[in-house]
């Protein structure tokens, strides 16, 4: 399935979101996602009452999946307890989409994960003011991804191969080493590496290295190899890392990729 | 047309003129069943058990410790289906490397389908098993383990020594194909404690159409070919004479000059690996650095698809091979290199040299004359390849 095609329902809520726009008072909160290198912000009001979301309107700024998305999680939680809310999966929604392309299932997360930070500060009391259209502007154009995307397997491998800091490069000597993108601490990060190992793997959901001019030079002059358009979708290996599923955005598939060491740093 | 160049030992080998010379007379005059109880069924049986000894002599081995088989593929069915169908009251786990030949990775999924577990355990980034990471997939339930002496296609060694002496004594059968190092490294099974072993006849500048199973002894197998109870009942069929004489001249033909000719061998590799990443820009060494068989030398180049490589090399008139030379066939990339930690792309962008017995200095400077043209101009009409 190309990455285009989209159900009549997914092309229906993208052309005639629902729930378009934003909530203001004191029983609003709001959630927010998004990462602006790859442009997609997504923000979620819910006004709620008596514990249910009586009320909800979403802003975004990201690809037609994460528009209908968005649109079709608002209509599915609306009236719904907080608790009720939480339990709706990226599945569902893909579901009343009448499905989605597989490359962009993530972006049902993007909705999913918005909505969830808003029950989180509505729950804990926190107030966020809406973002300004100056600064949803400037976030940049595509479809993106989360910062939450959800590796699998990840978890189950801390501190067996996948690393939130690498304090000691030299720990990883002559470890295949995969680097997912976390800007310029990661880039520098896989620079560094390259001291101590031919093989250093550096993951982008990007299609050019976002990152300042100076640094990308160095790291294309580098032997650091980019992947771009790909993200980092399990890790699995048997009691510690061995290879990781890789997803091409640009193809749209799947492949394995025998891995030492994954780093994810900390933001 | 230029001379032609031969650097693709790996996928054939010429048998050697002095092992034709000895094979010959065994075609006609000294022809003879070693199973006939007269003069000429004798005469066959004294030179079957001279050519096993031979055999078994090359790698250190008792002679009644040598079966002979049609080839290395044969060994290794014996090997590996013959071990884990005898030992399945032990077990049903067998571990095998990922950086082995296709036909061990064949054996596996048949063991699958017939009932055994098996797992497969990766190398690191320069194609090596680790021996603490072997044992790390090491279960009650394991009877078998396989890893290749050298790999046939990147020609990274393998600790064999250290992996054989950190099974001896757990229950777990070691089998190693053997295959790719033959002729090249010393093997002496009086010294390293393996249970299994194959060999190709050819491979040592023998014949083709046979091999050779090394079983040390008490270790057990079921027969996987039925027939006359020829090989000690493991292996049925009237034995190939002339092909037996021919692998144990070879293989004394190969165990006397082994120390000079792989020095001679890997001075040659040397020259081409240290020449070609000094002038051919994005030029990376696969396998490992200096665990390597001394004929073997494989390179990707970043941008350029290995197939094309190819072919510009065969348009003047040099053979290598792109990959393992069996799977030159399909559009799948060799497994060994993925395993390796290689995308897809570079295991493709991947050329292999493998120097042999006829191999000379001027082949390597006949690559070099042509080589990094050839890359230039493929990189030229390449998307992948950028110049930084």
């Amino acid at each position: 399935m190309k990455s285009t095609q989209y159900s009549e329902k997914t092309l229906d809520h993208f052309r005639n979101p629902r729930n378009v726009g934003t909530l203001e008072g004191d029983d609003v909160a709001v959630g927010r996602v998004g990462n602006p290198v790859c442009g997609d912000i997504m923000e979620m009001f819910i006004r709620v009452r008596d514990d249910r979301i009586e009320d909800i309107a979403f802003q975004t700024f990201g690809c037609g999946s994460a528009v209908a998305t968005s649109s079709m999680t608002t209509e599915l939680v609306k009236g719904m307890t907080l608790d009720e809310a939480l339990t709706v999966t990226r599945r569902d929604v893909a579901d009343a989409l009448d499905g989605l392309p597989p490359i962009k299932m993530h972006c049902s997360n993007l909705a999913a994960d918005a909505l969830h930070d808003a029950i989180k500060n509505y729950r804990s009391g926190k107030k966020l003011e809406p973002m300004s259209t100056e600064e949803i502007a400037g976030a940049g154009t595509g479809c993106g991804v989360s910062v939450a995307t959800v590796v699998e397997g990840i978890a189950d491998y801390a501190g067996r191969g996948v690393y939130a800091a690498v304090p000691d490069v030299t720990q990883l000597a002559d470890k295949r080493v995969l680097i997912v993108d976390k800007g310029v601490a990661s880039a520098r990060l896989a620079l560094a590496l390259t001291e101590v190992t031919p093989r250093v793997i550096f993951l982008t959901e990007l299609d050019a290295l976002g990152l300042p001019e100076e640094l990308a030079t160095q790291v294309k002059r580098s032997d650091v190899k980019v992947l771009f358009q790909s993200r980092l979708a399990a890790v699995r290996g048997e009691g510690e890392v061995e290879k990781v599923l890789i997803h091409d955005l640009d193809e749209d598939n799947d492949y394995e990729l025998f891995v030492d060491a994954v780093v994810m740093l900390e933001p | 047309m230029d001379r032609e160049v031969y650097l693709d030992y790996q996928s054939a080998k010429p048998v050697d003129p002095r092992v034709v010379e000895a094979m010959l007379p065994y075609f006609t005059e000294r022809f003879g069943n070693p199973a006939s109880l007269h003069t000429v069924g004798d005469r066959a049986t004294a030179v079957l058990d001279e050519g096993r000894a031979g055999v078994a002599a090359f790698i250190g081995a008792q002679p009644d410790e040598v079966i002979f088989t049609s080839g290395a593929t044969e060994s290794n069915n014996l090997a590996l289906i013959g071990y884990a169908n005898r030992a399945k009251r032990e077990g049903a786990h067998v571990i095998i490397s990922e950086v082995e030949h296709i036909s061990l990775h064949n054996i596996g999924k048949f063991l699958e389908k017939s009932g055994f577990r098996v797992t497969k355990v990766p190398p690191d980034q320069f194609g090596r098993i680790d021996p603490d990471k072997l044992r790390s997939r090491i279960t009650d339930d394991t009877v078998l383990v396989s890893v290749g002496w050298a790999s046939n296609e990147i020609g990274t060694v393998q600790p064999i020594s250290r992996i054989a002496e950190m099974l001896r004594g757990t229950g777990v059968a070691l089998h190693v194909d053997a295959v790719a190092a033959e002729g090249l490294l010393p093997m002496d099974m009086s010294a390293v404690p393996v249970d299994l072993l194959s060999l190709s006849s050819n491979d040592i500048y023998g014949p083709p159409g046979l091999g050779a199973l090394y079983v040390r002894k008490g270790v057990r197998l079921a027969a996987v070919t039925i027939g006359g109870g020829q090989e000690n009942g493991l292996r049925s069929g009237t034995e190939n004479m002339p092909a037996i004489v021919g692998m144990a001249a070879a293989a004394r033909i190969s165990a006397e000059e082994l120390p000079r000719e792989s020095a001679r061998l890997a001075a040659m590799r040397d020259r081409l690996i240290a020449a070609v990443l000094s002038t051919i820009p994005d030029s990376h060494l696969n396998g490992h650095p200096t665990e390597r068989l001394p004929n073997n030398a494989h390179f990707r180049f970043e941008g350029i698809e290995g197939e094309s490589l190819l072919l510009s090399m065969k348009d003047k008139g040099i053979a290598v091979s792109t990959g393992s030379a069996c799977s030159s066939k399909t559009l799948e990339p060799s497994h060994t290199l993925i395993s390796c930690g290689l995308l897809h792309q570079e295991a493709h962008g991947s050329l292999e040299f493998t120097f042999g017995r006829f191999s000379q200095d001027a082949d390597v400077d006949r690559v070099m004359e042509v080589l990094p043209d050839i890359v230039a101009r493929l990189r030229r009409m390449s998307p992948l390849y950028e110049t930084h």
